[in-house]
């Protein structure tokens, strides 16, 4: 494990470069895109299956692709690069998780009562969604009027 | 602890570490910008969890949908392009590996070909879908599709410039602790656009098209 300044293609992260490594990585993720997309465009599968099936590829896909391209394993040499990637994937999920829960609820519990009852039967509007008609131009709105 | 201490000899005593201790530059500075690509994956989650926020039927104002104008085979062709251009690298980075310089730079120019393929793909589905009238000010939903995959077209728009910088710096300055430095950061940013990729691909593009 010896290297310095002397000759830096000698250094580890330059000489753990293999063709087959990354040609691996390319074969598999590559596959994996043409699997998805034929699944998506043959209309097969029913649309939840579907998506668990192509979120399984690219669960896969990336994993190869972490594994084969980035060089992220548990040698010496990329050790903390691992640590910081497996730290950051908490991260990842949770800002996209819980901030689509968020706006989930947020949705549920304002947009059908104002939109659809106001779409569909304007009398529904006042008594069962009493907040909008707090909210300003909710309650000067035709429906509420009426 | 006095008889430890009478055991030292101030005469002899090494206060200070005088041993030469090399430092990996190299690792040092790979370490650091692995780092900050982890907070470059940070603001695509935000850009995620935009998208995800702005994907349902309502998002999109009665406007077009990402099933109405997604074409699954066509953005498959830009897929393998990229991934063709992060393997033509890896190649390439083979070739450093064994000091071959003429390797290296094919590699790369065969890199950045490949790398232009996928922009130019992406800027004639983006032009195509102007002329249709769907810009990034249609709708919420739009807003957020168009946004999260031209940030990611931007990605790959400063990566070719890295890649060209990179052939000049290589053919002018060779084999130094600085340049292979510079190529193996590139290895990881180039590399991690086909990562990013992958969501974009799946869960924006094949999500949209079937919802």
């Amino acid at each position: 494990m010896s290297h310095g300044a002397a000759d830096p293609t000698m250094h580890p992260e330059v000489q753990l470069s293999t063709s087959k490594g990354y040609f691996l990585g390319f074969a598999i993720s590559a596959f994996l895109m043409l699997v998805a997309t034929f699944l998506v465009t043959s209309h097969s599968v029913p649309p939840f299956g579907l998506l668990m099936v192509i979120s399984v590829c690219a669960g896969i896909a990336v994993i190869a692709q972490i594994y084969f391209l980035l060089h992220i394993d548990i040698s010496e040499h990329n050790i903390w690069n691992t640590v910081a990637l497996v730290l950051f994937i908490p991260l990842f999920l949770i800002t996209i998780g819980l901030t689509w829960w968020m706006f989930s609820q947020l949705y549920l519990r304002t947009m059908d009562m104002s939109v659809m009852s106001s779409v569909t039967n304007p009398a529904v509007h006042a008594s069962a969604a009493p907040k909008m008609s707090d909210m300003p131009g909710m309650g000067s709105s035709p429906d509420s009027a009426n | 602890m006095s008889a430890h201490a009478s055991t030292v000899d101030p005469k002899k005593a090494e206060l200070w570490d005088t041993h030469h201790h090399s430092h990996d530059v190299i690792s040092t500075r790979t370490l650091g910008y692995f780092l900050y690509l982890l907070s470059d994956g940070m603001l695509f989650a935000t850009l995620f969890a935009a998208y995800g926020v702005l994907s349902y039927q309502h998002s999109y104002f009665g406007g077009p949908t990402p099933a109405e104008f997604v074409k699954p085979w066509y953005t498959f062709a830009q897929t393998i392009a990229l991934f063709l251009s992060v393997l033509a690298y890896g190649f390439g980075m083979n070739a450093l590996k064994h000091k071959n310089k003429s390797g290296l730079i094919n590699g790369m120019l065969a890199a950045f070909v490949l790398g232009v393929v996928f922009l130019v793909l992406d800027i004639h589905d983006m032009s195509h879908l102007y002329s249709m009238g769907i810009t990034i000010a249609s709708s919420g939903g739009m807003s957020a599709f168009m946004v999260l995959t031209q940030v990611h077209a931007t990605h790959i728009f400063f990566g070719l410039i890295w890649i060209l910088v990179m052939i000049a710096q290589v053919m002018t300055k060779g084999f130094t602790e600085e340049t292979v430095g510079r190529l193996l950061t590139l290895r990881m940013f180039w590399h991690l656009q086909a990562v990013i990729w992958v969501f974009v691909y799946i869960f924006v593009y094949l999500w949209g098209y079937i919802s």
